[in-house]
């Protein structure tokens, strides 16, 4: 259903496309869709990218258009893009009717929720853009990567599974998150051999003191925004909650980037190997700050 | 009637007539500026262009489509959203103002505006074919305008009774009334956004602070209708306006229903207040801000000051998004924090200055 | 002897006034005269403003009615009976600030739509001429003093109920109501309010004044109803004719008459 949905996206632009002569100008306000375009090396098409999107950090060099969930049709269409691209996350939702509404086409790829379906996503912007055998190539190699780190999460998921927390920092509540059961980065963690230590299935929890000490991780993995207002793992580690924690108590606290966990991409595969590291050193081992 | 007449025609001088056609110009000037100025900058020359190609009178440019299309589709909707919404809150502010007899009143410190946010809120999130206000779904694009004025006029209606006794408002009742509706509005739509599936909270949050960006061309014809009704019975209630700053039983005395032409003309507030936020949000002070200025440049007669708020809100708004627009693109500040920022030292001002005059206070 | 039912002026009949329980008038029948400066006197409670309001139209009595020449007030609508019907305030709260023109001309607003006619604007200057405000027409009405306002009020009500044709029939018959008129003003302004008063008098008007200064009341007043819990206890056009025990009851004063000139009103000597 979702290659269909994704299929006939492809299809609508297709037939409102600009001038090919131009050639495509894309404002992408995704980080999943940006990186996979970096990725497949397909980046020439892009003239605008979204405030968030920050990896790789070439991509810092093209000029934003806002905050994603805080867009401005004008801003968008300023940019005289022959495409918006999105994976659905945008707002306020007026914006895609609007930018419709001038005569540009705003095209929808949704990700999905596994490696799989975000390979397929992957194959689709290769399709698109003409760089077929690029998004091949990386597809092919990030399945064997992918294929080879799940041989080894084996032997990790055999052991003790450790309670993980992941922690986000969402920008416009202004509050820590924690995603729960279901999420990518969850599944993530049930991979390198963790458990959640969120009991709950759907999007994220909002955290409070008090949730983050019932929850009690043994490991807690913050992402950059929400660490880097610390600065460093001990005074992440002394937060009312995370202090009362098995993690807090042992410093076992660590930064990933958003865009390592929230969505599948080819670096997947090593940021499973670096989490299963972390899960499963041991509250023998000393804790990285 | 010539200068030699014995005195002027305050309910109605010839004078005022140059004034509102002053402020009609300087509006006139912002709606120019506002339509030229954005992440697309179009000269008058091109809009001129783009007018006469949309009207047929020069065949379509292809060239153009793009700036066209921007223009019509995106531009002057929000232009003129703008300029309504601060119409709809200027003459607003002067109304209740009238109606309770103190010039620090206005819809955002009575609640009126929160009551309206509320009732929208509670469609954006329960709202849709299988939230818990299902019901309203046969309203179809209607939904968020009835609501936002139920809740608008419950908000008023709660404020109103509290503070009136015997048919006399105590303002400084008033007041406080408003100030726990704000509060219980505001509790209502912040719990609203925090339970909301992740969509409608997206909606909420943002539209609270006020925005033009969602303008389009229904918003301007719901809000430019309401507007016009709700100004053209307004205006004919300018003399009882007037004998109203007496006092209600002094407005008896002179031949007019108070009581009648309060509920009438807060029923007449509400539904513009109540259409403006449901299409922009919440944007406080104009209200307090418009009708004071008028007040200190010139008259307190309402005859002159309902034209006049009308058209010094809309310029307000219509310049206060520009600066939106413009500060930090291409994101776009909220609104009402703008307004807040140029009203509430304003609102501080009216405060001391009314301390120092002591028992002598007064107004304009 | 007038007919009972072709009584001129103002008429309450059997009035009485209930609120929340209380009997705050009751069965009060008085008559007012034109011509004459009629007043209402009492203590503090005993029902004066009431008898004001009912008299004037702004509420209704529980029983009893009210006449003006002869005609019931209660089927009339608001603006008409604005045209002939005034009242001064005690103390009209003005918060904003309009020129003293702009104020006495919300007096002609029962008289005409959406603007003024020059007729209007004329009786304006002619009521602030009247009171001797016309040097004033342009001020800004909250930089004047106290009593400076109220003459700016009593213009308001004179232009409400100019009449320019007392010879003609009832259409032409005009009431002025005033409540208190001098109540915390200085002497100077008292005294030239109650002079202006006086000098409007005609047979065209009937003029009701509520006063609390007893002395002065006597002094200025041709007609005394005494206000006492609800009833009228003394109804006269003879100040002299009001025995002390009865003020010394009504007020709870000891009072002692002062001698005067031949001719004019009681002077009394309070005392607790």
């Amino acid at each position: 259903m979702r290659s269909f949905m994704v299929g006939l996206a492809l299809a609508a632009v297709a037939c409102g496309r600009g001038d090919p002569a131009r050639g495509p100008r894309v404002v992408c306000v995704s980080k999943q869709i940006n990186e996979f375009l970096y990725d497949i090396h397909a980046e020439s098409v892009l003239v605008a990218r979204d405030l968030t999107s920050i990896y790789p950090p070439a991509i810092t060099r093209l000029p934003s258009v806002g905050y994603h969930r805080a867009l401005s049709a004008e801003g968008i269409v300023s940019m005289r893009p022959t495409m918006l691209l999105t994976d659905g996350n945008l707002g306020p939702e007026t914006v895609v009717e609007q930018v419709r509404k001038v005569g540009i086409p705003v095209v929808v790829l949704t990700p999905g929720s596994t490696p799989d379906s975000a390979q397929l996503l992957m194959q689709r912007l290769g399709t698109e853009f003409h760089h077929e055998a690029q998004a091949d190539s990386v597809v092919a190699t990030w399945k064997q990567q992918m294929s080879d780190v799940l041989r080894d999460s084996t032997k990790w998921a055999a052991g003790r599974r450790p309670r993980v927390l992941v922690m986000h920092f969402g920008q416009m509540v202004n509050d820590y998150l924690g995603l729960k059961r279901g999420s990518t980065a969850d599944q993530i963690i049930q991979w390198a051999g963790g458990v959640n230590a969120i009991d709950s299935t759907g999007g994220m929890l909002r955290l409070t003191p008090e949730l983050i000490a019932k929850a009690a991780p043994d490991i807690i993995i913050a992402t950059d925004v929400g660490f880097d207002r610390l600065g460093s793992s001990a005074k992440f580690a002394s937060l009312p909650g995370v202090a009362l924690t098995p993690a807090g108590k042992s410093g076992h606290v660590y930064r990933v980037d958003e865009t390592e966990v929230m969505y599948f991409s080819p670096r997947t595969p090593g940021v499973l190997r670096k989490i299963a590291e972390w899960l499963h050193q041991g509250a023998s081992s000393p804790a990285r700050s | 009637m010539g200068d030699e007449a014995p005195g002027r025609m305050p309910v109605a001088r010839r004078s005022d007539a140059f004034v509102h056609l002053g402020l009609a110009l300087v509006l006139l000037a912002s709606l120019v500026a506002s339509a030229c100025l954005g992440a697309f900058t179009f000269t008058p020359a091109r809009i001129a262009s783009y007018v006469a190609q949309g009207a047929g009178w020069i065949p379509l440019r292809e060239a153009d489509t793009l700036g066209r299309s921007v223009f019509f589709q995106l531009r002057l909707p929000r232009v003129l959203l703008a300029a309504l919404a601060g119409a709809v809150l200027g003459v607003s502010g002067t109304l209740m103002q009238g109606l309770f007899r103190n010039p620090i009143v206005e819809p955002g410190l009575a609640g009126t505006s929160a009551g309206a946010a509320l009732g929208a809120a509670l469609i954006f999130v329960l709202g849709g074919s299988t939230g818990a206000l299902a019901f309203s779904a046969p309203l179809g694009v209607f939904a968020v305008p009835v609501l936002a004025f139920a809740g608008a006029f419950a908000a008023t209606i709660v404020v109103y009774r509290i503070s009136s006794s015997f048919g006399k408002v105590n303002v400084f009742t008033l007041l406080l009334a408003g100030i726990a509706v704000n509060a219980v509005c505001g509790a209502g739509t912040g719990f609203l956004s925090y339970v909301a599936r992740d969509p409608q909270a997206r909606n909420i949050v943002f539209w609270s602070l006020g925005t033009f960006t969602t303008a389009d061309w229904r918003g301007v014809a719901l809000v430019g209708v309401c507007f016009a009704v709700c100004f053209a019975i307004s205006i004919g209630y300018a003399k009882p306006l007037n004998a109203l700053m007496l006092g209600e039983d002094e407005a008896a005395y002179l031949g007019s229903d108070p009581r009648r032409l309060i509920a009438r003309l807060l029923v007449v507030n509400t539904i513009m207040v109540a259409a403006a936020t449901a299409m922009v949000g919440v944007i406080a002070f104009v209200g307090l801000v418009v009708p004071h200025v008028l007040r200190m440049m010139r008259s307190s007669s309402y005859a002159f000051l309902l034209p006049a708020s009308a058209l010094l809100g809309a310029t307000m708004m219509v310049v206060v998004d520009i600066v939106a627009r413009e500060v930090i693109p291409p994101a776009e500040l909220p609104i009402g924090i703008i307004t807040a920022v140029i009203g509430a030292p304003v609102f501080l001002w009216i405060l001391l200055r009314d301390q120092r005059k002591g028992s002598a206070g007064y107004y304009g | 002897m007038v007919d009972r039912d072709e009584r001129r002026g103002v008429e309450l009949r059997d009035v009485s006034f209930r609120a929340g329980g209380a009997l705050i008038l009751d069965r009060v029948s008085v008559g007012f005269e034109p011509g004459k400066l009629n007043v209402i006197l009492g203590p503090n409670g005993a029902g004066k403003s009431t008898l004001l309001r009912i008299a004037t139209g702004l509420a209704h009595p529980t029983s009893g009615e009210v006449r003006y020449d002869g005609e019931s007030i209660a089927g009339l609508a608001a603006e008409p009976l604005a045209r002939r019907r005034a009242v001064l305030s005690q103390h009209v709260e003005l918060a904003f600030a309009l020129p003293v023109a702009d104020v006495v001309l919300m007096g002609r607003y029962p008289h005409y739509g959406r603007v003024p006619a020059p007729r209007d604007l004329e009786i304006v200057n002619h009521a602030l001429a009247l009171v001797g405000m016309e040097n004033k027409r342009d001020q800004p009405y909250p930089t004047l003093s106290g009593g400076e306002q109220q003459k700016v009020h009593l213009a308001r009500v004179l232009a409400q109920i100019w009449n320019d044709d007392p010879a003609g029939g009832s259409d032409a018959m005009r009431y002025l109501f005033l409540d208190e008129p001098t109540s915390g003003l200085d002497v100077h302004y008292q005294l030239h309010i109650l002079k202006v008063v006086r000098e409007l008098l005609s047979p065209g008007c009937t003029v009701i004044a509520v006063l609390h200064d007893l002395n002065m009341a006597f002094e200025y007043g041709d007609h005394f109803v005494l206000l006492e819990r609800g009833t009228v206890a003394v109804s006269t056009s003879d100040s002299r004719a009001i025995p002390a025990e009865v003020l010394e009851r009504v007020f709870r004063v000891r009072a002692r008459p002062l001698q005067t000139r031949e001719g004019a009103g009681s002077l009394w000597r309070f005392e607790l």
